[in-house]
């Protein structure tokens, strides 16, 4: 049986078929193609789901963008880790994310 | 992470949406047109270049503007429509589109399919064939038209469809009404307003409607009989918002308050958008604006 790889291991990357906005100081992800489900909504993100949809790239894997956030900003890593499983969760089942072959 | 189709806060000045005239160019000469007075060379010419109307848009998706309206003349009548289009999308735009229809083909409609518009909204000025193109004095122009609204329908585009009441099509107006709620999905409008051209000519009012002719029609429909009943409501006690978070640019990147009121610009091509934005746009007069010390009741603004 083929081991279970946490999801902080794991590579995500952006669907190039999301836009990201800042618009009134609100950070926002606009879907622009058909095949996705509610093209016609957006979707707001906080100031941290902001930053770490900034960080995600294709190349660093949750961890490492955990990491690097937790020494930057005065959060504790138990929180961001929390918050960005929950993010990674709601960008997922939006298709906002992939996961991307380590 | 919320999905919304709107955003909640706003200042109460942000450049949160924009009609832009893009071209004044147009297949068609419809009677009532108020910008088929620019459709011609000498005007086209001066219009916005591809990479004018890029830079500008970039400028605005900088400032925080989300949707966008663009409209002409017939937009799809400029070559590099899908350029700009494309574009928009990339960016992130909410795009309302509104045109003749006349224009698209099963290719076009597979590239809106592919990359949606948030609406394409569809000028239709009669169900028969005389009558609309007694309108647009383009024959072949009402077949092309219907064409269009199957193919959007066809791949599920959001779509509204759209009315001037004129003398020429004020028997069909019911009758429009009735096929587009028979289309299931499709919104409808009905417009009154006959402004004058770009030039100022009064021309386009000889087709405007009576308030008497008006009446007897919207009489005949409860849901047009309650939008008049709710617009003679609110006439007395609205001012104008334009320029608060909407704008209007014109095919010459000329910002201005509204696409009725023109009489006051900000070059883009010469300045910023966000110069002309905060700087210059809420200087600009408007006869419906609310006086800052007058609370008196102001006449309704029927131009936005």
């Amino acid at each position: 049986m083929m081991p279970i790889m946490p999801w902080t291991d794991k590579i995500y990357a952006k669907n190039p078929d999301f836009v990201s906005r800042e618009v009134a100081g609100e950070f926002i992800l606009i879907p622009i193609r058909r095949q996705l489900n509610e093209v016609n909504s957006l979707y707001v993100l906080n100031e941290t789901g902001g930053v770490l949809w900034n960080r995600i790239d294709g190349k660093r894997s949750a961890r490492e963008i955990i990491e690097d956030f937790s020494k930057e900003f005065d959060v504790t890593r138990e929180q961001i880790e929390k918050d960005f499983n929950s993010l990674i969760e709601d960008l997922l089942s939006i298709r906002a994310i992939e996961e991307a072959p380590s | 992470m919320i999905g919304q189709k709107r955003l909640a806060l706003l200042p109460e000045r942000f450049p949160l949406a924009c009609q832009w005239e893009i071209t004044c160019r147009c297949n068609l000469r419809c009677i009532m047109c108020y910008t088929d007075c620019f459709n011609r060379p000498v005007k086209i010419r001066a219009e916005l270049s591809t990479d004018e109307v890029l830079r500008i848009m970039d400028e605005l998706a900088d400032a925080g503007t989300l949707e966008l309206c663009l409209t002409g003349g017939e937009p799809l009548a400029r070559a590099d429509f899908f350029d700009i289009y494309g574009h928009a999308k990339a960016k992130g735009f909410l795009i309302t589109l509104f045109t003749n229809g006349t224009l698209i083909t099963e290719e076009i409609a597979d590239r809106f399919a592919a990359l949606p518009p948030y609406r394409i909204e569809i000028s239709l000025h009669g169900l028969m064939e005389h009558t609309f193109e007694e309108v647009t004095r383009g024959n072949g122009s009402h077949q092309r038209c219907m064409s269009a609204i199957q193919m959007l329908l066809d791949r599920k585009l959001p779509l509204l469809l759209k009315t001037t009441a004129m003398t020429v099509n004020k028997d069909e107006v019911l009758a429009i009404k009735r096929y587009v709620n028979g289309l299931g999905g499709v919104g409808y409008k009905l417009g009154e307003e006959m402004r004058p051209t770009l030039e100022g000519s009064d021309a386009p009012g000889q087709w405007a409607l009576s308030d008497e002719e008006l009446r007897e029609l919207n009489l005949q429909d409860p849901a047009l009989w309650d939008e008049a009943c709710a617009r003679q409501a609110r006439a007395g006690t609205l001012t104008c918002v334009s320029g608060q978070r909407s704008f209007h640019i014109d095919a010459y990147g000329q910002l201005q308050l509204c696409s009725g009121n023109r009489r006051q610009s900000y070059d883009l091509r010469q300045g910023s958008f966000l110069e002309g934005f905060y700087n210059h746009l809420p200087g600009f007069a408007c006869q419906w604006k609310a006086s800052p010390t007058l609370q008196l009741i102001q006449p309704s603004a029927t131009h936005v």
